[in-house]
């Protein structure tokens, strides 16, 4: 087959795809293929808004840290100045990296190969014998590469590698209405404890996104061993669709959050009566974000296309110690077909108690991250699936994967009128309108369409289409 | 020299002899997932910790002072060793295949009842229907306590060699 057949028979396979998601189908074989891999780094990693890193990372100027998008390595780094840049670390002369660690502080990146240097805004500071050898060679269009975007919102800095497209607070839209929740809570918001956790795992991207995108339906099934243990209360990890909790699936403009809590109770996730009293803030929040705030147990969520949370109250490392809250933020970075890179980082308010901060990264290790209690039990089931979608059955068998629940034939799923929050609020956690949301935008993005083509389709329920 | 002017030589030998004996009866226990007799030699003030390893310009050794893998007393390893036994504990169903090899065993000080002692650690690791292995690498700073004929652990520092990890998670005791 010609290479132009090749990329019409892809073509149509997507159309296919995305026909089946309005049944609640999509193609195991999606989940491990190579010509899908390619195509996602150049439609959607290199179109997207991705995460890079918090600011309270690099808190000196001089601070920086190695980071990546797809395939490319940056130095996102604060300069003298205190500016946050994210620069590309390839020499201009001949291409080496001029970064050599993971962390650290400098004023200066100088490359190994010819001794060129540059100062930490990017800005070409040195060229060995320049008068002699380079002399009409312009100092100033031979920086390190800035990246063309890059932008923060509280703290969390996203960069995107497209010289056009939606900003990133148009991208967000009105998702920072809860994500406003987490950041602005405590006054003086949160910071990232420690460095990021970082671990590669024999798994397809696709299969982290789907879990953190309104997964509730796995947790205690996945997870059972921590329910058995009583390191997590029933209501955090006990089974879907039971118990007393209020519980909410949103869908606000191509992000999704999964939220339990309790009905007119003050649980703000756990934390402790000092930090509510001490530092939890009304200034940056609206009455009805306070309310979602006083009323919640716990939150999982993600922000297109790779970045995901969890806000968990009632938990523990021991079942003999008191419960609390932890804070954890990740990315995945697809690095093949069948495997990725987990980055987690652990977070906590920024003007806590130094104890209270630290318990708050105990809770995230025993619970999140390579060693986490909870996280130890996902990814060999994210592997699994990658591993059973390699082969030739999956696609000479059309094999469909089941994401109807919540589809007006399987349930009786309605929305919550009275919810004060935008998007779409799901007045039970039985659904699974936030994965085919998420695979509805990975569909346009690799269609070449604007990933906005797939919001505001409220495919959940079909009355309103 | 004589035997008997060696005495202190002869001393430290026979300190090292046990010890390395129950790092190896140790890592025996752990590689059969015998987890619950392997946690009967934690002291009940145990600090078990395996710190974030840092990857820096000049310095070969650098481990962050805030970030880690495990901080562990011993309510949280209980815990983490009970949760084992649960029949949905998926990352170890079925186990990992693992062999530690403790090697470069050497006594830092020690006294009638405590041994400092670090040592290096290789763990081979397979899992599931595959030929794939990885390995983890460790340099491990141990303080053992005298019980009864044994050792009991109260101090385990692990200093791994990876910065980026190459498994699915850490679902086994270093």
């Amino acid at each position: 087959m010609a290479a132009d057949d090749n990329h019409s028979v892809l073509e149509q396979d997507l159309q296919d795809a995305r026909d089946a998601l309005d049944e609640g189908h999509f193609p195991l074989d999606f989940f491990n293929n190579d010509e899908l891999h390619e195509l996602e780094k150049e439609r959607i990693f290199a179109q997207s808004w991705v995460f890079i890193g918090h600011e309270s990372e690099i808190p000196e100027p001089g601070d920086y840290a190695r980071r990546y998008i797809g395939d490319d390595t940056f130095i996102f780094v604060r300069s003298e100045s205190g500016e946050i840049n994210l620069l590309f670390d390839s020499c201009r002369h001949r291409g080496a990296k001029v970064c050599r660690a993971e962390q650290g502080n400098t004023s200066h990146f100088r490359c190994p190969y010819h001794g060129w240097t540059y100062k930490n805004d990017g800005e070409a500071a040195g060229m060995p014998q320049k008068s002699k050898a380079f002399k009409e060679l312009d100092r100033e269009d031979h920086g390190l590469v800035h990246v063309p975007r890059l932008e923060t919102y509280e703290g969390l800095v996203f960069a995107s590698i497209a010289e056009e497209g939606p900003t990133l607070d148009e991208w967000l839209g009105d998702f920072k209405w809860y994500f406003d929740i987490h950041m602005k809570l405590p006054e003086g918001g949160m910071e990232v404890i420690g460095e990021p956790h970082r671990w590669v795992i024999d798994a397809n991207w696709k299969t982290i996104a789907d879990n953190f995108n309104g997964d509730s339906y796995h947790t205690a099934w996945a997870h059972g061993s921590v329910l058995d243990l009583e390191l997590g209360g029933e209501e955090t990890v006990g089974h879907a669709g039971t118990g007393d909790s209020m519980d909410r699936h949103i869908h606000c403009d191509g992000h999704t959050t999964s939220m339990r809590g309790f009905e007119g109770e003050d649980v703000f996730m756990t934390y402790p009566d000092e930090i509510v009293e001490d530092l939890f803030t009304k200034e940056g929040l609206s009455e009805e974000q306070w309310q979602v705030a006083r009323q919640a147990l716990s939150f999982t969520g993600g922000i297109f296309p790779n970045f995901g949370f969890l806000h968990f109250g009632d938990t523990t490392d021991d079942p003999n110690k008191d419960v609390a809250p932890f804070f954890t933020i990740r990315k995945w970075r697809p690095v093949g077909p069948n495997q990725m890179e987990l980055w987690s980082w652990g977070l906590a308010p920024k003007n806590a108690p130094q104890e209270f901060k630290d318990r708050m990264y105990k809770i995230y290790t025993s619970n999140f991250g390579p060693t986490g209690n909870f996280e130890q039990d996902d990814a060999p089931i994210w592997k699994g699936i990658t591993d059973m979608a390699k082969g030739q059955f999956p696609k000479s068998q059309n094999l469909q994967l089941n994401y109807q629940m919540g589809l007006d034939w399987m349930s009786d799923m309605s929305l919550d009128e009275e919810w004060d929050g935008p998007g779409f609020a799901y007045s039970e956690n039985l659904e699974e309108g936030g994965m085919r949301l998420f695979h509805e935008q990975w569909y346009e993005m690799l269609a070449g369409n604007a990933r906005e083509d797939a919001l505001g389709t409220s495919m959940n329920i079909r009355e309103e289409q | 020299m004589k035997l008997s002017e060696r005495e202190d030589e002869i001393e430290e030998l026979l300190v090292e002899r046990e010890v390395r004996q129950f790092l190896n009866y140790e890592a025996e226990l752990l590689d059969s997932r015998k987890l619950h007799e392997w946690f009967d030699h934690i002291a009940d003030d145990i600090s078990y910790r395996m710190p974030r390893r840092l990857m820096r310009e000049n310095t070969a050794e650098s481990f962050s002072e805030k970030g880690y893998y495990f901080n562990e007393d011993y309510g949280s390893l209980e815990a983490r060793v009970k949760r084992f036994d649960s029949e949905y504990a998926w990352a170890e169903r079925p186990p990992t295949r693992t062999e530690r090899y403790v090697t470069n065993v050497v006594i830092q000080e020690y006294d009638e009842e405590t041994v400092k002692v670090t040592d290096n650690l290789l763990i081979y690791l397979s899992r599931g229907d595959s030929e794939e292995h990885t390995f983890y690498s460790a340099k491990r700073h141990d303080t053992l306590r005298r019980r009864d004929d044994s050792f009991e652990i109260v101090e385990r520092d692990i200093r791994l060699n990876q910065t980026v990890l190459s498994t699915d998670n850490v679902s086994i005791f270093l």
